[in-house]
C-alpha cells in the first residue's frame, strides 16, 4: 500500500501490539462503543488493507473516517505508533483507491485551492446570512428541514465577512519602536473570512513587540482540509505554492495564528515529499521558520502589553482551551497561557480537560454531527464550570465549534484568540 | 450450530441492531486481545453483541444455551492470553460499555460495579471517598474491573495487597443457562463469609469459561494519607533481587517492588525522557505509602538496605516525579516495542511467577534463555512476589523470528514450572497458555474440569480457554 503522503506503513503499523491504551484516551470511542470506534480497531483494519488482506469499502472508509486525527491515541501510545499520521496515509491511499463524490471534489480541488473561487462562495455565504435569509430559516424551524450536513453546517457556521482580513491588514505593518524581527505573516482560509479580527489583532500585536510584519500575498490554503480528506496530491501542490512564495524572502520567521496552519506546516508538509528532493529541503526550512505567534511572542519578541486595561475596574476572567494540533502537534501550551496571564486586568482560570478534543476538526463537525456534538458538550460542561467571560483558543475551527456550544447552553462568554484580547491593550 | 445469518437476525431481534456487530470488518476487530498468539490467527465470532443489563446477558445466554451457541465475555481485550477471542466462533458478548458504577458504600468500605468500568476511573472515583481499590495493574487506565475478576488479575502492588480475587466480596453471575445467581449472599454487606462453598473465589479466575459475571462488590481500603517511591540503581541484575529479600528480611513490606533490566530502562527513557534514568543493569522502584512518619521511616530504612548494593538511590515524595516514576515502570509493557527500530514486542510467555527466593537465579536463566535462541528480551515487573514480565523484541514479519521467539517462550513457561513457580501469575490462562496446564496441575486438572463440566455441562461458555479444545 502506498500513499502520496510518506509513511513506512509495514514499520508503523508493526509497532502496535493491540495493548489497548488508546482506548482509554480516544475522545470519540468514549462516545462510540464497540472495538471498531477505538484507535486499535482502526490500525488494525488498516494494517489487513496494508496487506492486501481486505479490499477498499465504504464501510472500511466510514471506519477510517471515524476520527478527529486529534493526536490523543498517538501520544498516549506507549508503543509509539503515530496513529494519526497512519490514518491521514490511509484516507490518502483510499482516496486514490475508490472514487469520491462531486461534492467533495469540488470543495476541495475547486474552492479550496482557488482563492477567487473561495473568496465568491464567502461572499455568497455572507449574502445569505446578511439578508436574512438565515435567520429566517432558523426562526422558522425551517433549517430543520434541510439536509443533515448542510443543517449541521448553517447551525455552526459563523457569520461571514464581506471584507477579509487580507483586505483589511496593508501589506507591511512597520514595528511600534525598535525592529526586532522581519517576519511573514500567514493569514489562513478560516480566519481570513470567518475571523478577520484574529490576524488583524496579530499584526498589531506583533508590531507593538518589535516586528516588521508582512501579510503575504498571493499564498492559498495550507492544505491541511486535503490531507484530512485523503486529496494529499493537492496538499501537495498547494504546499509547494505556499512554500514558494513563503520561503521567497529570507524572513526571521513565518508567523500563523491558526494551530491547523501551523501544524501542516511544522509537521505535515514533511510527508509530502521524497527525501533529498528540493521541496523536501524547502518542507524542513519552512519547518524551522514557522511558529505559532503565542510561541513566537513567548519565545523570541517577549511580551510588553500596552496600557490600556480591557475592562476597567473589573477582572475578566479568561480559560484556555488547547486545540489538539498546538498542544500535541506542536507542544505549545505554555506559551497562551503565559501571554493571556501578561494582560493586565486578567484572571487565568484552568477548565478540567483544557486539551480534550472539542470534536469540531475541520469539517468533523458537519460530516458526523451527533458525534460531534457529544464530544463537545463534555468541553463545554468543563468551560463553564470556570464561569469564563471568554474562553480564549488558537484555532478558528475550535473556535467555531465552542461558539456553538456555548450558545447552545445560552452561555454569554466569547470565544476569541489570546491575540484579541492583547491587542485590545494597544492604544 | 445455529447457521451465522440466523444468529446475527436473532441477536438484532432480541437486542435491536444498535447493539450487535456483524461485518466482516466489525467481527475482524474482536479476533485480537495483545497476545501474539491471537494476532497469529484469526478467530472470527460469528456475531458481536454489546450489552449493558443483567436482563439482556440472561436472555442472551438462554438463547445461546438453546441454541448450543458459544459465549465469549470479553472487556477491554486488554488481556494477553487470547482469553476473550472467540477461539471457536460463536457470540462476543462485549461488556465494555457497560461502565455504571452501582453503589459507592463508604460505610461499609465497599462498591458494587458493572464489569466495563475502567480500574483507574473507579479509583479516580473511589478517592472522592478517601478509598481504593488496591490492585493496580499496569494496564489500570484501559482494563476492566470485569476483566480483572475474570483474570483474577493483580499488578504493581501485590506483594502488599495481593491479587483481586482478594477483594471480591460478591458477584451477580449469568449461569450458561441464563439463570441468575449471586455470589457472597444475596443480600450480604459483609466484609467476611464463610458461609458455603466460595464461589466468588471459584469465578475469579475462571476466565468467562462457568458464566458471565454483571455485577461485582468489592472490598476497599482507605487511601494511604501519605506515599514515597525510591527508585535504585544496580549494575549487577542479581543485585537488585539481593536487595528485594533484604528488604523482606528487615520485616519491611512496601507497597509495590518493580524491577525494569537495562532494556527496560533504556524503553522507559524513550517513552518518557524526562524520566531520565540511568542505565544500568537493572532499576528497582520501591513504592511505600502509609502515614507519613511510617513512610518516612520505612523510606529511611530501605534506603539504607538499598545503598549497601545500588550503584544510587533516588527517593522522591514529590507528587509529580512519583507519578512519572509509577507511570514509567507500569507502561513499559507497551513501550518495551520501542526499544529496537524495525521490530517490536509481543506477549507471549511474559508473566512466568517464581519464589522470590529463586528470582535471581530466574533473571540469570532467562538471559541465558534470550541469548540461546538469540532474541532479545525485556525483564520487568513485579519482582517483589516474583512477578516477572519477560517481553521478547522481535520481528513478527520474519518467520525464523516468530519460530525462535514461540521457542524462547515455551522454555520460559518450562523455567517456571522447573523452578517450582506457576506459569501464570496474573494474565490467566486463555488458549495460549492451556498447553501447560496438565504439567502444571496434573489430577487437579480433571477436578478444575468436572467442576466445569458441572456448571457449563454444554460446554457453550469460552471454549477453549484454560482446558484446549477438545477435551472431554
Amino acid at each position: 500500500m502506498q500513499a502520496t503522503y510518506r509513511i513506512d506503513f509495514t514499520e508503523e503499523l508493526k509497532k502496535c501490539v493491540k495493548c489497548g491504551t488508546c482506548r482509554s484516551h480516544c475522545p470519540l470511542f468514549v462516545e462510540i462503543k464497540g472495538e471498531p470506534g477505538s484507535p486499535r480497531g482502526r490500525l488494525a483494519l488498516i494494517k489487513r488493507l496494508h496487506e492486501g488482506k481486505i479490499k477498499p469499502s465504504q464501510e472500511l472508509a466510514n471506519i477510517v473516517y471515524t476520527c478527529l486525527l486529534c493526536k490523543k491515541c498517538a501520544v498516549e501510545c506507549p508503543s509509539g505508533v503515530i496513529s494519526d499520521e497512519i490514518i491521514i496515509a490511509a484516507r490518502d491511499y483510499l482516496n486514490g483507491a475508490m472514487s469520491q463524490p462531486l461534492i467533495k471534489k469540488a470543495l476541495l480541488k475547486g474552492f479550496l485551492t482557488r482563492p477567487s473561487l473561495l473568496y465568491a462562495c464567502m461572499s455568497l455565504t455572507a449574502l445569505y446570512q446578511k439578508t436574512g435569509m438565515h435567520s429566517l430559516l432558523t426562526k422558522s424551524k425551517l433549517i430543520e428541514l434541510l439536509p443533515e450536513k448542510i443543517n449541521a453546517c448553517a447551525k455552526i457556521m459563523p457569520d461571514v465577512t464581506k471584507k477579509p482580513a487580507r483586505s483589511r491588514i496593508p501589506a507591511v505593518t512597520l514595528p511600534k519602536g525598535e525592529k526586532k524581527f522581519k517576519v511573514a505573516y500567514f493569514i489562513g482560509c478560516a480566519t481570513n473570512f470567518i475571523y478577520p479580527e484574529v490576524p488583524v489583532a496579530g499584526v498589531k500585536v506583533l508590531s507593538h513587540n518589535g516586528c516588521e510584519v508582512v501579510a503575504v500575498e498571493g499564498v492559498k490554503c495550507c492544505g491541511m482540509p486535503h490531507m484530512a480528506y485523503g486529496e494529499t496530491e493537492t496538499a501537495s501542490e498547494l504546499a509547494k505554492h505556499n512554500m514558494e512564495i513563503l520561503l521567497k524572502d529570507d524572513y526571521d520567521a513565518i508567523i500563523c495564528d491558526c494551530a491547523s496552519c501551523s501544524s501542516t506546516f511544522k509537521e505535515a508538509y514533511i510527508h509530502l515529499f521524497q527525501e533529498g528532493t528540493k521541496e523536501y529541503e524547502m518542507a524542513q526550512k519552512l519547518q524551522a521558520k514557522t511558529y505559532d505567534i503565542s510561541r513566537f511572542l513567548i519565545s523570541k519578541t517577549g511580551i510588553k502589553a500596552g496600557d490600556k486595561t480591557v475592562e476597567p475596574d473589573q477582572k475578566i476572567k479568561v480559560t484556555y482551551h488547547d486545540p489538539c494540533h498546538l498542544k500535541r502537534g506542536q507542544n505549545v501550551f505554555k506559551e497562551p497561557r503565559e501571554l493571556l496571564k501578561s494582560i493586565p486586568g486578567i484572571e487565568f482560570a484552568e477548565m478540567k480537560d483544557a486539551d480534550r478534543c472539542c470534536g469540531s476538526a475541520g469539517s468533523f463537525s458537519i460530516m458526523h454531527h451527533d458525534l460531534s456534538m457529544k464530544v463537545l458538550d463534555k468541553k463545554i460542561a468543563n468551560a463553564l464550570k470556570v464561569n469564563p467571560e471568554y474562553v480564549a483558543t488558537s484555532c478558528p475551527t475550535c473556535t467555531m465549534q465552542l461558539s456553538y456550544g456555548l450558545r447552545k447552553a445560552g452561555s454569554g462568554a466569547k470565544v476569541v484568540h489570546p491575540v484579541q484580547i492583547l491587542a485590545e491593550t494597544y492604544m | 450450530m445455529v447457521p451465522r445469518e440466523k444468529l446475527v437476525a436473532d441477536m438484532e431481534k432480541m437486542f435491536g441492531q444498535g447493539k450487535v456487530l456483524k461485518s466482516e470488518l466489525e467481527r475482524y476487530t474482536y479476533t485480537y486481545d495483545s497476545s501474539f498468539a491471537s494476532q497469529s490467527n484469526e478467530y472470527y465470532p460469528d456475531v458481536v453483541v454489546c450489552l449493558n443489563s443483567t436482563a439482556e446477558v440472561s436472555q442472551l445466554m438462554k438463547y445461546a444455551w438453546e441454541n448450543e451457541v458459544p459465549v465469549t465475555p470479553r472487556g477491554a481485550g486488554s488481556g494477553q492470553t487470547g482469553g476473550s477471542v472467540a477461539i471457536n466462533g460463536g457470540i462476543v458478548l462485549d461488556l465494555s460499555g457497560w461502565k455504571d458504577i452501582v453503589e459507592v458504600d463508604d460505610a461499609n468500605m465497599q462498591v458494587v460495579v458493572r464489569p466495563g468500568i475502567i480500574h483507574a476511573e473507579l479509583n479516580q472515583e473511589l478517592a472522592k471517598y478517601g478509598l481504593f481499590f488496591p490492585p493496580d495493574p499496569g494496564s489500570s487506565v484501559f482494563c476492566t474491573i470485569g476483566g480483572m475478576v475474570s483474570n483474577n488479575a493483580s499488578g504493581l502492588r501485590a506483594v502488599k495487597y495481593g491479587a483481586t480475587f482478594q477483594y471480591v466480596l460478591g458477584l451477580e453471575v449469568v449461569l450458561p443457562n441464563g439463570e441468575i445467581i449471586r455470589t457472597g449472599g444475596l443480600k450480604s454487606k459483609a466484609l467476611k463469609s464463610v458461609s458455603g462453598l466460595d464461589l466468588t473465589r471459584l469465578y475469579c479466575g475462571s476466565e468467562g469459561t462457568l458464566g458471565v459475571i454483571t455485577e461485582i462488590r468489592l472490598k476497599l481500603l482507605p487511601k494511604p494519607q501519605s506515599r514515597g517511591i525510591m527508585l535504585a540503581l544496580f549494575e549487577k541484575l542479581e543485585d537488585s533481587a539481593l536487595t528485594v529479600l533484604d528488604v523482606f528480611k528487615a520485616g519491611i513490606i512496601p507497597s509495590g517492588i518493580e524491577i525494569l533490566d537495562d532494556g527496560g530502562i533504556r524503553c522507559a527513557n524513550m517513552f518518557k525522557p524526562d524520566l531520565n534514568i540511568p542505565e544500568v543493569e537493572a532499576a528497582i522502584f520501591f513504592e511505600i505509602n502509609g502515614t507519613k512518619p511510617a513512610v518516612e521511616e520505612e523510606g529511611r530504612q530501605v534506603l539504607a538496605i538499598a545503598q549497601k548494593r545500588a550503584k544510587s538511590v533516588e527517593w522522591a515524595t514529590d507528587a509529580e516525579r512519583m507519578a512519572k516514576l509509577w507511570q514509567g515502570r507500569a507502561v513499559i509493557g507497551a513501550a518495551s516495542a520501542r526499544l529496537v527500530p524495525g521490530k517490536t514486542r509481543i506477549f507471549a510467555g511474559e508473566d512466568v511467577c517464581f519464589p522470590i527466593s529463586r528470582v535471581p537465579e530466574a533473571l540469570r536463566r532467562i538471559k541465558e534463555l534470550s541469548k540461546q535462541f538469540n532474541i532479545p528480551v525485556v525483564i520487568y515487573g513485579h519482582i517483589g512476589d516474583g512477578n516477572m514480565h519477560t517481553a521478547p523484541i522481535m520481528d513478527p514479519l520474519i518467520e525464523d523470528e516468530v519460530e525462535r521467539t514461540h521457542k524462547l517462550a515455551e522454555a520460559i513457561h518450562n523455567l517456571a514450572l522447573e523452578l517450582n513457580g506457576s506459569t501464570t501469575g496474573e494474565h490467566g490462562v486463555g488458549f495460549a497458555r492451556a498447553p501447560y496446564m496438565e504439567a502444571e496441575h496434573g489430577k487437579a486438572l480433571d477436578v478444575m474440569w468436572a467442576i466445569k463440566k458441572a456448571i457449563d455441562p454444554k460446554g457453550i461458555m469460552n471454549p477453549g480457554k484454560i482446558w484446549a479444545l477438545g477435551r472431554e
